[in-house]
């Protein structure tokens, strides 16, 4: 770093004490800066929703495969009941909900996006659960 | 009633049937607490708007907050235009929420454990968007089937898979909330039973009740977090839906 100084502030690098100051410096703002982070992850009182927020992402994704399975299962089925060839429609279209199932869990995914953001925008809701009843 | 943990979810007749139109209608316990969830919320709502202050007491500043949450979400998701269905996610949230409080209570019938219940939210929900889609798009509305930019050869099968997809969103969405209220309703009553036969067993039975006791108490919190979470994603996802039905942008 005394390079490019060296026509500003020739006397950096003659005195030695000040190259030290320079990187107690820097030491100090790096100090601060990981102190400023750690408050500022301290302050977020999202925290505590970070485990009910996976919870829910994760029940939501499993909810939305099974329910495609499900729905193509069922009109495979229904199909079937209504033309007499059992096992054919029930194959194929368990092979159709299974792709609906995972163009669900895509979308799901992508759009939780919002929904995490906005739980931590909004207020606690904590107090509404204790007084509302 | 001590230990089957089924019980707790039979329906039984509180006043007597009696028929009309060859239908059999009868008064019970799911209609009576159903009844008592909009007695619940018509009350609260009432005490909170009672007397509206500049600096809100405590149960303005819930109902506050409860109202400001929904709209938040109506605006964030559904955009200006969807101010008008700000009632309904509300009237459901509100719903939702109070019948999986109101379950918490012992002894209390919990109405969303059921899924003719939840279903019947969650279909409504549906035919609903289908009905906005179309009054706001005509059939072009029906394009949602078919998305743009893929090949012929494959559009059959998108097509067949996009349909699927759309018919599996009330499923998910009523099973979703049924299976969450059922499933936690059984385990808390499977471990609340453990403490019991565990206790009758006496001396070291008692020090083992212990384990089981703690599980029970974690999980009635673990329940109320989920009582919240249902109702909060069952209200968003109406309005993804209606936000689907209002754009269509396929």
């Amino acid at each position: 770093m005394a390079e490019p100084r060296k026509p500003k502030t020739p006397q950096n690098e003659a005195d030695p004490k000040l190259g030290d100051l320079s990187n107690r410096l820097k030491d100090l703002s790096d100090r601060i800066a990981a102190e400023r982070t750690d408050q500022a992850a301290a302050r977020q009182p999202s925290n505590r929703y970070d485990s009910a927020k996976d919870y829910s992402k994760g029940y939501r994704l499993a909810s939305e495969f099974v329910a495609g399975v499900l729905v193509g299962g069922l009109l495979g089925y229904g199909l079937d009941y209504l033309v007499g060839t059992l096992p054919l429609f029930l194959i194929l279209f368990l092979l159709l909900g299974f792709g609906a199932g995972i163009l669900n869990m895509s979308r799901a995914a992508n759009r939780s996006q919002p929904t995490a953001e906005e739980l931590r925008k909004m207020t606690p809701p904590s107090a509404d659960d204790e007084e509302e009843d | 009633m001590a230990n089957d943990p089924i019980h707790q979810f039979q329906i039984h007749d509180l006043t007597g049937s009696f028929n009309l139109g060859g239908y059999e209608i009868s008064f019970t316990n799911s209609a009576l607490f159903m009844g008592a969830i909009v007695a619940v919320i018509t009350g609260f709502f009432w005490l909170a708007s009672r007397k509206a202050e500049l600096v809100p007491g405590r149960v303005q500043s819930v109902g506050e907050m409860w109202y400001g949450m929904i709209d938040n979400m109506v605006n964030n998701v559904l955009g200006h235009d969807g101010k008008k269905f700000f009632p309904l996610v509300f009237s459901l949230f509100s719903f939702v929420l109070v019948a999986n409080m109101l379950g918490m209570f012992p002894y209390f019938f919990t109405v969303t454990s059921h899924v003719i219940v939840t279903a019947s939210l969650a279909l409504f929900v549906i035919l609903l968007v289908v009905v906005v889609g179309i009054y706001k798009h005509g059939l072009g509305w029906f394009k949602l089937f078919v998305p743009s930019g893929v090949p012929l050869a494959i559009l059959p099968f998108i097509s067949l898979i996009e349909i699927i997809s759309f018919l599996s969103r009330p499923i998910s969405l009523g099973l979703r909330l049924f299976g969450n209220m059922l499933a936690g309703h059984i385990v808390l009553k499977v471990f609340a039973g453990f403490v019991v036969s565990l206790g009758t067993l006496g001396g070291l039975g008692i020090l083992g009740a212990i384990a089981p006791l703690a599980m029970a108490v974690a999980l009635t919190a673990l329940e109320f977090l989920v009582a919240f979470l249902q109702a909060f994603v069952f209200a968003i996802l109406t309005c993804v839906y209606l936000n689907d039905a209002l754009h269509t942008h396929h």
